[in-house]
């Protein structure tokens, strides 16, 4: 086959088996951002009216204390939830791959939060660790206020997220251990390297690509959390702004306070600092995943 | 492969068929002269009082068929202004004094001024669905009253007198300690809540919130401080929780498991407490507002009051159809048909018995709201509401944490909302 | 291989009971709550056992949802949302994996960028789209957000890099042009990320609250997420019927689950088997 021809036929399909999706997102997604954007700059007024102002809503945002605490909540809800979340997630997959008896039964157990809404996990959650009414202070004997400790109320988020996530994590890791050749293990096996070293030798550069998708998606969800948050802490919490996330931010500016262009400088902001972490996350991928299998 | 292409993109536009399908029905207007309405509210539980009004209309003009829908207060809002913008607002929708000036001052809805006859309506009910230009932007719907709720049982545990009008502050916090002292469970609950709090207090105690043209805030009137100081103290007592408490469950839950003997509660809630927890029935009884014992003016006596309209949008290609829709929604008789079902007390004067008959089934005595409405004080608005009334709150909040001093804190709220009011 | 299952597993299962326990208990509680009455409920200190078994709670919650019509359209909805996710994501995925072609580059940076944004943005943008179509109050309404998905492409172009070259190579040499290559030799390679990917598209769809809350205002309309929602606005203090309602917004989810894991899990360790 002549090369120029099928560079251009190369050209012609992966065109048009990406052009869906391109246009899907341009039209659903890139459109609203660039939107978002325009009114970062700018002064909004009711139902979607706005002038251009520079900079102002950005020097507002940057001289406010309750932005940094969000900013900060956000961070640290990702430390709290992210090294924990996928370090269990990866646990757990190797575990559910073991070939012992009943483990289909454990995985079904695992991978149930998957299948309940995040509205009912956070009721019964937040039920649960209720001060007063709540089982987990009374199993422990403890008075912890869970939800209105301003020190503990982003940990209790933290647990409920990696809780509802951990299943979800393990079962895309699952999959790509399931597809490492079992005889590197046999072969390591007869090395005589322990259960630990071929944990660490074989299963995680094997499983990288798949865990480096989890680790992405996983910082991504982390810094831009709010439905979980919304749902625990509500508006009456005196601990709300040290809980209160960026995204959290926004959604009181936006669409309560109706502040949209003060709003969408804070989408802004995270989506800056998402775009480091996720850059940061590339350049490391060469040091550490593996792509050939 | 054409075959496989074909195979998928059958596939596609046969799932494309189908969402379409799935989509008819919704569209207004047929060919058979019907007109289909639609009618957005916020509240479940008074969906069913709507909808006995809307079919009353229909029963008249069967041409037209008004669909009651209802979405979650925060989605209400969201989705209304995403309408607006898009100019697809609903036929019918109810509007509160939180938001109609944002939307009748940016010219969102139709002037309905001639469809009601304005002497049947309280000052109240009728500041209530005006724009900042004095014109009518909805139909009065309902009017709300602040009362104090108390829980029966533990007064009679503590043996202690029940609250009656001639109560003050005074006595809610000896009653208050009374019942701690003898039952072990909290008294009064005072929660960090706006209407349901401290806007009842400072307005006893002959303070403002926001001045006359509701241009400038109040925290800065002595009347206003010494109300606020009064209320937050309150949390002080052994017998009140504090703010934390409330972050997790609000004083209707803490009173309804029986952990706390009285709140503050809305009128529109009473109801639906009793239709939800029918343990409560004997036990739920509502009474006055206490008094300010020493205001700086006036007779110590407030409570605020609120009501929902019927509003319409400024373009709708239906408009005559709607506004007579709304005509009869302001109507004695569509007023009687929601208070009978017990929603909400019509804004119609006169109807108050219609809505208290709907706890005929209930051993509670409601008779005493309708004189209320007295002495009541107009639910605190203006255009920037939206804008100040969150930051407001978490200003008291820090006040409640003591991450700001009392003074700072109502300074703070008073600079907050006097930016805001200034555009 | 076999003697894997004689080795001393004792550690494995203590790690994966008490993990079990940490996980169930959630529900176990949400279900007790269930049978309980409100008083009960809501006692200090909590008690564990209903004194009585009481259902109520149940028919409550289904008298004030239409939860047929909510399984049908969470039904339909995810069922839309997976077709169109596994099938424009294949393609974009298998073509930024393996097809090289001007401006790559950019256009992958576009799937990146979405899946970086906040999705609170876009819900008033694509309400107004959906609006001027006229199409607020349908399960087509539902799916719009889910036409695309970028997770999906980027997800299956992991898989797809993770495909030795050689095998679609090998199928062009003999006379196979781009699409027959991918229809018939590689799409069927990815079988396990494609269940992964509906299962994940499924969760989503299922657990997404703003967007449906704000598109179908009709209860018949509604999801289970946003039905439930709506329970919530209407029994703020009723926590058993709150947790009922729960119950039964996860049972149809559950068995189909428990029915499409076993499957899935066949699927994953035949692909893993080759």
């Amino acid at each position: 086959m002549n090369s120029k021809k099928r560079n251009r036929s190369d050209m012609f399909w992966g065109y048009l088996m990406v052009a869906p999706t391109i246009l899907g997102l341009l039209i659903l997604n890139i459109y609203p951002f660039i939107e978002t954007f325009i009114r970062s700059l700018s002064k909004t007024k009711a139902f979607g009216k706005y002038e251009f102002q520079g900079l102002m809503n950005y020097q507002e945002m940057f001289t406010s204390e309750e932005f940094w605490k969000a900013t900060w909540n956000s961070i640290w809800f990702c430390v709290l939830t992210v090294p924990v979340g996928i370090f269990l997630a990866l646990l757990l997959a190797v575990l559910l791959n073991a070939k012992i008896a009943g483990r289909g039964i454990f995985r079904t157990i695992y991978f149930l939060p998957m299948v309940v809404a995040p509205a009912a996990v956070a009721m019964v959650w937040k039920w649960m660790f209720n001060a007063e009414f709540g089982i987990i202070n009374s199993i422990f004997g403890t008075e912890i206020r869970w939800l209105t400790d301003p020190k503990i109320v982003l940990i209790t988020c933290a647990v409920v997220s990696i809780w509802s996530s951990v299943g979800y994590d393990a079962i895309l890791l699952l999959s790509g251990i399931q597809n490492i050749s079992p005889y590197y293990y046999e072969a390591a096996s007869l090395d005589g390297a322990g259960k630990v070293k071929q944990f660490f030798c074989i299963t995680v550069p094997m499983v990288s690509p798949t865990l480096f998708v989890v680790i992405i998606m996983r910082l991504m969800a982390s810094l831009r959390v709010y439905d979980l948050i919304y749902m625990m802490v509500d508006q009456a919490n005196p601990a709300l702004t040290d809980a209160q996330s960026l995204m959290y931010l926004f959604y009181r500016e936006s669409f309560i306070a109706g502040n949209k262009g003060y709003g969408s400088a804070i989408v802004i902001w995270t989506v800056f600092l998402i775009a480091i972490v996720t850059a940061l996350q590339f350049i490391g991928q060469k040091k550490w995943v593996n792509y050939e299998v | 492969m054409k075959k496989q292409v074909k195979r998928i993109l059958s596939a596609v536009a046969l799932g494309g068929m189908l969402l379409t399908a799935a989509g008819c029905g919704s569209s207004n207007g047929s060919a058979d002269g019907v007109v289909n309405l639609t009618f957005q509210i916020w509240d479940v539980g008074q969906k069913p009082g709507m909808q006995a009004m809307c079919d009353a209309y229909t029963e008249k003009n069967p041409n037209v068929k008004i669909q009651v829908q209802v979405a979650g207060w925060n989605e209400y809002w969201t989705k209304l202004e995403a309408a607006a913008i898009g100019n697809k607002l609903p036929d019918i929708f109810w509007m509160h004094t939180n938001e109609i000036l944002k939307y009748a001052d940016n010219g969102m809805l139709e002037d309905v001024s001639d469809l009601i006859e304005t002497d049947k309506f309280s000052e109240i009910s009728l500041q209530n669905a005006q724009g900042s230009d004095g014109k009518l932007y909805g139909v009065p719907k309902d009017k709300d009253v602040i009362c104090l709720v108390y829980n029966a049982d533990l007064f009679d545990q503590a043996g202690v007198a029940y609250p009656d009008d001639s109560w003050t502050w005074d006595d809610l916090i000896s009653a208050s300690q009374q019942i701690y002292d003898a039952t072990g469970k909290y008294g009064y609950m005072a929660y960090a809540d706006e209407q349901l709090g401290y806007w009842n207090f400072v307005y006893q105690n002959g303070g403002y919130i926001l001045n006359e043209d509701k241009t400038k805030a109040g925290f800065d009137q002595p009347a206003t401080q010494q109300a606020m100081e009064f209320y937050i103290g309150l949390q002080d007592y052994d017998w009140c929780p504090d703010q934390a408490y409330f972050g997790e469950q609000a004083p209707g839950t803490a009173f309804l498991s029986g952990q706390g003997a009285m709140y503050f509660e809305g009128t529109w809630n009473l109801l639906p407490m009793l239709q939800n927890n029918p343990e409560l029935n004997g036990k739920l009884q509502v009474a006055a507002l206490p008094a300010a014992p020493d205001p700086v003016s006036g007779d110590g006596r407030a409570t605020i009051s609120n009501g929902l309209c019927y509003a319409m949008s400024a373009n709708n290609k239906n408009e005559e159809i709607v506004k007579d829709v709304l005509k009869f929604f302001g109507s004695e008789e569509a007023q009687r048909i929601q208070g009978e079902s017990g929603a909400a007390i019509p804004a119609y004067e006169g109807l108050e018995e219609t809505w208290a008959s709907a706890f005929e089934g209930y051993d509670i005595d409601v008779s005493g709201v309708a004189a209320m409405f007295d002495y009541s004080v107009q639910s605190v608005n203006n255009a920037s509401r939206p804008e100040w009334k969150s930051k407001v709150s978490d200003q008291l909040l820090k006040i409640y944490s003591d991450q700001v001093s009392l003074e700072q804190g109502l300074a703070n709220m008073q600079s907050i909302i006097d930016e805001a009011s200034a555009g | 291989m076999k003697d894997s299952l004689q080795k001393p597993n004792i550690p494995v299962y203590i790690a994966l009971s008490v993990g079990g326990i940490l996980m169930l208990f959630p529900f176990v509680w949400m279900i007790l709550t269930a049978f309980k009455t409100n008083a009960e409920a809501m006692q200090i200190p909590p008690v564990i056992f209903p004194s009585e078994w009481k259902i109520d709670s149940f028919l409550q919650a289904m008298e004030s949802l239409p939860f047929p019509k909510l399984y049908l359209n969470t039904a339909l909805m995810i069922f839309f949302r997976i077709l169109c996710a596994v099938v424009f994501s294949s393609m974009a995925g298998y073509a930024f994996a393996k097809i090289e072609f001007p401006l790559k580059k950019v256009l992958f940076g576009i799937v990146l960028l979405q899946m970086m944004l906040p999705s609170q943005i876009f819900i008033i943008p694509q309400y107004q789209m959906l609006a001027k179509l006229g199409m607020t109050e349908t399960i087509f309404g539902l799916v719009f957000p889910g036409l695309v998905s970028a997770f999906g492409t980027f997800f299956l172009r992991q898989i797809y890099l993770g495909i030795p070259d050689e095998i679609g190579e090998a199928a062009q040499l003999d006379g196979c042009n781009r699409w027959k290559t991918f229809v018939s030799v590689m799409l069927p390679l990815t079988w396990s990320g494609i269940a992964a990917l509906s299962v994940f598209t499924a969760v989503f769809a299922y657990g997404d609250l703003m967007w449906p809350l704000i598109v179908n205002t009709d209860v018949n309309m509604m999801t289970l997420s946003s039905g439930l929602s709506t329970l919530n606005g209407q029994f703020v203090t009723n926590f058993p019927v709150l947790m009922a309602g729960s119950v039964l917004a996860m049972l149809p989810m559950l068995i189909l689950y428990m029915i499409f894991q076993r499957q899935f899990i066949e699927g994953v360790a035949m692909t893993g088997g080759k």
